[in-house]
């Protein structure tokens, strides 16, 4: 595991690591308030503590925990698809303990009703007053189990509160907690009696993880430590909610160049243009890979995004987003291999006019000063 | 190809605009384009109808210019106004040839289109009416050619052509240096065909509008590449003139310096003949060209009944005023139908010569006809001929010489240098052009025509006068000493060169004669075809002759002579050229060192000829000639070109090293106060070294995978020799390039400040980088580092994509409408499938 996350965090390179004060420049764009930053020792300190306490629960698996984090740091809510028994919600029930703050869970099934997820209002005899009774997704991680076996109605009463961290029922507008994730799961094998994500739920997810069997020494483990009791009891919270929403404003200003931005949006434009794809990426989804690529940056301890940040979670943030083109489904291709060979072709700003490459590269861009 | 230019609102558009949009752009759009259309197209067709100007001299007159400047400026606002309305580039490259097509509709076949400009079946025909015209015209006639419809049409397609070229380099491909391209095409036509070359006003007008082109370009879509960092830099300016120093010293060394400039492909020094012994150029001035080719083109047998192999006469050239001579065709006044010819003129000799001479023309490209003088009557010739009853020169009518075989019957009095003598009466009977002695004539030839002829009292003792003084020790036969004096070619004033420098060959030596015959009141002219050849040493059997030695000439005989007019003797050749020819016997009385009789032609100048060994032994030395010319030359010469040729091949194997170098010394010199650039410097810095020890960095490698990936490589030396100095210099240099490029900017924040001084303890980039390079020096196999350092592939790649960049230019533009149909085709096939399920 410690090898493992040694390829992804480069301590050879002495970045940058120092975050830039609480100056109150950024705050949470959502819900107006402004939690200070968190600066770059507890964060790195905070991201490790998290990380470890998932790794203890789910052996071979920190690529995925990594990324779950990252979605929770960068504000963006994660689809775990993956086939039934390989740790989908164990991760999600892992990564909500690890922070002390609320959890809920809701189980989908095909007769749960929009009301059970967002709550509903109810007369009380007493007081003789319609009362609002919170639904499963006043929380601040909330569980979604099997998620494509609810109807349509009762995945579109997810969405609002996805997108818009609120819950509106009667008229009034209900505030949700910060932070607030929704962790997601289904089952892409057995697909009998389910109603798939349609396209506009898809891309309110900021990630879709497959989770993936584990490698045989890690699966060894996991028959050795989890025979007698789930180790989930052992997880105790290691982070504050307060701790977390600190953490999200220092990913709020990490640093996005001028160049990043356009590789980022020339990413975008790649996938729309592909000749393999029906549809392309988002602009949304552009807003959400650069929020994923600032929280691994953070996570990497640097202050500023890096084209390696974008292009490591462009494959999770993208691929369930994009539409394959029946010729190239027909030929093999997956969202991932057809993202992966996008990134292939994709070039990377890096020169600042130096070399008198007139053709291949998209103009201008390249050039930080016309930016200030 | 959508980057078209418009889009970049450069500091200076919108004052432009002020200045040049009012009365261009009447109706403000929403979106304005601004005044770079039009500027630029007018760029563009002042210089192209400005290098038109040069074919002046290749087409007479100025009648062609009126057409070529509409079809230019029409097919320039065409493009101007789509560009102006935001058409696509292709289709703005389509809208100029429309409109050229309608200009030349509307210019040439009025009234054989629709509507007086749509091109038509009628239209189409007459085009081929007119393009056979113009081949023929380009095949056929000297230069300069009459400004015939056909010609005309065609100079006008093709300048046409080249406004919508240089228009497409320019703008929608951004290659506006490139463009010079279209306007060289233009200029190298006159270049070659004309003796005066360009000319300076075409070539000033060209490059003014050459230099509107570039600076409407740059003023308009300013490079990324000048604009970041040099156009306010003070340096600009004298890099702009160190560069073009050294472009103008090379241009005025090289041919200096390469042996051979002069001769073979180069015969006039940088002036092309590329039509070989074809003379659809002034006879005068392709001779000197003829007569320098080594390979000797346009071989002409022809067998003859005379004794000796006859003088074969093209053309001759009468007229010795203004700059250049050439023939006067006096088409107005010639007969056409060659069975029949008459000298016009009483012979009162009393015994003539018949000569029948039979000749094959081969590959000899020319609108005159070599024949024997005088001829009676050609007979077997293919197509219609003409006669000029002044001259006897013969001219095809609707044809030329190539592949003819035809047979002259020529008369001729046999004359003695008596016969000469006696001819003293007043001339009468010819015309006065013969006679007239040219205006401006340049005292020095008037003076040595006045000394030379001092003492002798008749016509004929006046001429052979002159020719001996022509013959004499004091002149040599060059072909060389014109060019280098300057003076190749004909002219009143390249004469007086001639007198003055003794040294030339047969049309400086014919046309001294002629010229100082006329003053001394003998009529004269120039006639100009082929020495006596050699012989082959096969027979011809000509019907009512028998087998009849045959002879050969080729380019390499070609020559000029005098002839003079003598009264009941007619017009009577003389041969003044030392070395060359065969001086007639009635001119070669009293006459002794050149050799009178059988120089057995030019055998002394082409060593590759068989040399006649016995060679006139009344002939105590030599001419000094070309060859001792050359022999003298040699030591000292031969060891200079030598040395200078290394130079150069040493100077071109260093050239990559020596860019690298430069590039390297650049990049890291650059001013401490700008961080920002040190470290894209020594990061471009760095990647050039990888690729020179044979790690690119990929277009689409982040810098920290690149990073990871040289680190890793081995190049900076494996695990078990580590060299973590070098891995270390390349990780600082990846993160001061990172922090740099994608970091916050200096100021963004107070936690800036701290970075920066985390990034100032490290060495600088140029000890950094150094360390890079010692230690991939170290790692790398000789044969590696050998290229590293001499062809280092950084820099070869560069050049590369330089020279390749117009074809891949040509290519993405030709990949639009391959594109286009692809998508136009699948829709249509779709919409078949549709058709057939539904």
């Amino acid at each position: 595991m410690d090898s493992h996350r040694r390829t992804t965090v480069d301590e050879a390179l002495p970045d940058g690591q120092v975050f830039p004060d609480s100056a109150g420049v950024a705050g949470n764009p959502l819900n107006g308030t402004r939690p200070p930053a968190m600066d770059a020792e507890a964060f790195h300190a905070a991201s490790e503590r998290i990380l470890t306490a998932i790794n203890t629960v789910i052996d071979g698996k920190a690529e995925a925990a990594k990324l779950a984090l990252t979605v929770l740091l960068a504000q963006g809510h994660l689809l775990l698809e993956d086939v039934p028994g390989v740790g989908k919600t164990l991760l999600a029930k892992t990564l909500a303990r690890t922070i002390d703050c609320s959890v809920s869970r809701i189980q989908f099934t095909p007769d749960l009703l929009p009301s059970d997820v967002t709550g509903v209002s109810i007369y009380n005899q007493a007081s003789r007053l319609f009362e609002f009774r919170p639904g499963a997704v006043f929380a601040n991680i909330v569980i979604g189990d099997e998620i494509n076996r609810a109807s349509a109605k009762t995945q579109s009463a997810l969405l609002e509160c996805m997108e818009e961290h609120q819950v509106t029922v009667d008229g009034h507008s209900y505030k949700l907690d910060e932070p607030f994730m929704v962790v997601a799961t289904q089952n892409p094998i057995e697909m009998e009696g389910t109603y798939p994500l349609p396209e506009a739920q898809r891309d309110r997810f900021m990630a879709r993880i497959s989770m993936g069997y584990p490698d045989k020494d890690s699966e060894i483990e996991m028959l050795e430590t989890h025979q007698a009791t789930s180790p989930l009891t052992r997880v105790t919270a290691v982070v504050t909610s307060a701790d977390v929403a600190a953490m999200i404003a220092a990913v709020q200003r990490v640093y996005v160049s001028q160049a990043v931005k356009e590789f980022t949006v020339s990413l975008g434009r790649a996938t729309r243009e592909s000749a393999m794809l029906r549809l392309g990426a988002s602009p949304r989804s552009m807003l959400q890979l650069l929020r994923a690529a600032k929280a691994t940056a953070a996570l990497e301890g640097r202050n500023f995004v890096l084209p390696d940040d974008v292009v490591s979670v462009a494959e999770a943030v993208l691929a369930h987003r994009i539409i394959l083109d029946r010729k190239a489904a027909s030929t093999g291709e997956t969202p991932h291999s057809v993202i992966r060979s996008i990134l292939a072709k994709l070039p990377v700003p890096q020169e600042m006019s130096a070399a008198p490459s007139r053709g291949g590269r998209p103009r201008g861009g390249t050039d930080l000063r016309h930016t200030r | 190809m959508t980057m078209t230019p418009q889009r970049h609102s450069g500091p200076g558009t919108g004052r432009t605009s002020e200045v040049l949009a009012p009365s261009t752009a009447p109706a403000p759009r929403p979106r304005r384009v601004g005044a770079h259309p039009w500027v630029m197209a007018a760029a563009v067709a002042i210089a192209v109808a400005g290098a038109a100007l040069s074919l002046n001299g290749v087409l007479r007159g100025w009648a062609w210019y009126l057409p070529v400047l509409t079809t230019v400026f029409v097919v320039a606002l065409a493009m101007a106004v789509l560009r102006a309305l935001r058409a696509q580039p292709f289709l703005v490259a389509l809208g100029g040839f429309a409109a050229l097509v309608f200009i030349l509709t509307f210019t040439f076949f009025r009234r054989f289109s629709i509507a007086g400009f749509i091109p038509s079946g009628d239209t189409m025909e007459q085009l081929g009416r007119y393009l056979r015209r113009a081949s023929e015209t380009v095949l056929a006639e000297s230069s300069p050619v009459a400004p015939n419809a056909g010609i005309v049409l065609v100079t006008c397609a093709v300048l046409g052509l080249v406004v919508i070229l240089v228009d497409a380099l320019a703008v929608p491909l951004a290659l506006p240096a490139t463009s010079g391209l279209g306007l060289v095409a233009i200029l190298v036509v006159p270049a070659m065909v004309k003796p005066q070359s360009v000319g300076p006003w075409a070539f000033a007008a060209a490059a003014a509008g050459y230099l509107m082109i570039l600076a409407c370009s740059q003023w308009f879509a300013p490079a990324d590449r000048t604009t970041a960092d040099t156009a306010r830099n003070p340096g600009q300016f004298r890099r702009a003139a160190l560069t073009g120093g050294m472009a103008l010293a090379i241009t005025l060394l090289l041919p200096l310096a390469v042996p051979g400039f002069d001769q073979g492909t180069f015969p006039q020094g940088s002036r092309l003949n590329p039509w070989g012994s074809s003379t659809g150029l002034n006879p005068m001035i392709s001779l000197g060209n003829s007569l320098r080719s080594p390979a000797g083109d346009g071989r002409i047998t022809y067998a003859t009944s005379a004794s000796r192999p006859p003088y074969l006469r093209s053309v001759t050239v009468d007229r010795f005023d203004g700059d250049s001579w050439s023939p006067d065709d006096r088409d107005p006044s010639r007969r056409v139908g060659v069975g029949r010819m008459d000298t016009g003129y009483e012979i009162v000799a009393d015994e003539q010569v018949r000569q029948v001479t039979a000749i094959n023309t081969g590959r000899f490209t020319s609108p005159y006809l070599p024949a024997p003088y005088a001829p009676d009557s050609v007979n077997g010739l293919a197509g219609r001929w003409s006669w000029d009853p002044a001259t006897l020169s013969i001219k095809g009518v609707d044809t030329n010489s190539r592949n003819q075989q035809y047979v002259v019957q020529s008369t001729a009095p046999r004359l003695t240098p008596e016969l000469l003598s006696q001819s003293t009466t007043a001339v009468r009977g010819i015309s006065e052009e013969f006679i007239r002695p040219p205006n401006n004539v340049p005292d020095i030839v008037r003076s040595t025509a006045d000394t030379v002829t001092a003492g002798s009292s008749t016509a004929y003792a006046k001429a052979m006068a002159i020719q001996n003084y022509l013959r004499s020790v004091e002149f040599t036969y060059s072909l060389q000493s014109p060019v280098q004096g300057g003076y190749d070619g004909n002219g009143l004033s390249v004469l007086a060169d001639f007198l003055t420098q003794k040294s030339g060959y047969c049309i400086h030596f014919a046309s001294a004669m002629a010229v100082m015959a006329r003053l001394e009141g003998i009529p004269s002219r120039i006639a100009v075809g082929y020495a006596p050849g050699r012989s082959t040493g096969g027979t011809v059997s000509v019907p009512g002759q028998g087998a009849l030695t045959e002879y050969e000439v080729d380019s390499r005989d070609a020559h000029a002579w005098p002839e003079l007019y003598f009264q009941g003797l007619g017009w009577v050749a003389f041969e003044p050229t030392p070395s060359r020819g065969m001086v007639p016997d009635y001119a070669a009385q009293a006459f002794t060192p050149g050799g009178a009789g059988t120089n057995e032609n030019n055998d002394d100048l082409i060593p590759s000829n068989a040399a006649t060994p016995g060679a006139t032994p009344e002939t105590p030395a030599p001419l000094p000639g070309l060859d001792s010319a050359g022999e003298a030359g040699h030591p000292l010469t031969l060891p200079l070109y030598g040395a200078a040729g290394l130079l150069v091949v040493a100077l071109i194997a260093a050239s990559p090293r020596m860019v690298r170098t430069g590039l390297r010394s650049r990049r890291l010199r650059r001013a401490p106060s700008s961080a920002g650039n040190t470290a894209a410097a020594a990061w471009a810095e760095l990647r050039d070294l990888a690729t020179d020890y044979g790690l690119a960095p990929g277009l689409s490698e982040t810098p920290r995978h690149f990073s990871g990936r040289l680190r890793g490589s081995g190049a900076l030396g494996g695990p078990d020799n580590a060299d973590d100095a070098g891995a270390r210099a390349v990780a600082s240099l990846t993160a001061d390039f990172e922090r740099q490029q994608y970091g916050p900017p200096p100021g963004h924040t107070d936690g800036a400040a701290a970075s920066g001084a985390a990034g100032a303890a490290p060495p600088s980039a140029a000890d950094r980088i150094a360390v890079v390079q010692a230690s991939l020096r170290r790692h790398s196999r000789p044969a590696r580092r050998l290229r590293a350092e001499w062809l280092p592939p950084s820099v070869m790649n560069r050049w590369g994509r330089m020279v390749t960049a117009p074809f891949r230019a040509i290519a993405r533009a030709a990949a639009i409408p391959a594109q286009a149909a692809a998508r136009s085709w699948r829709t249509v096939r779709d919409g078949l499938r549709r058709l057939r399920q539904g």
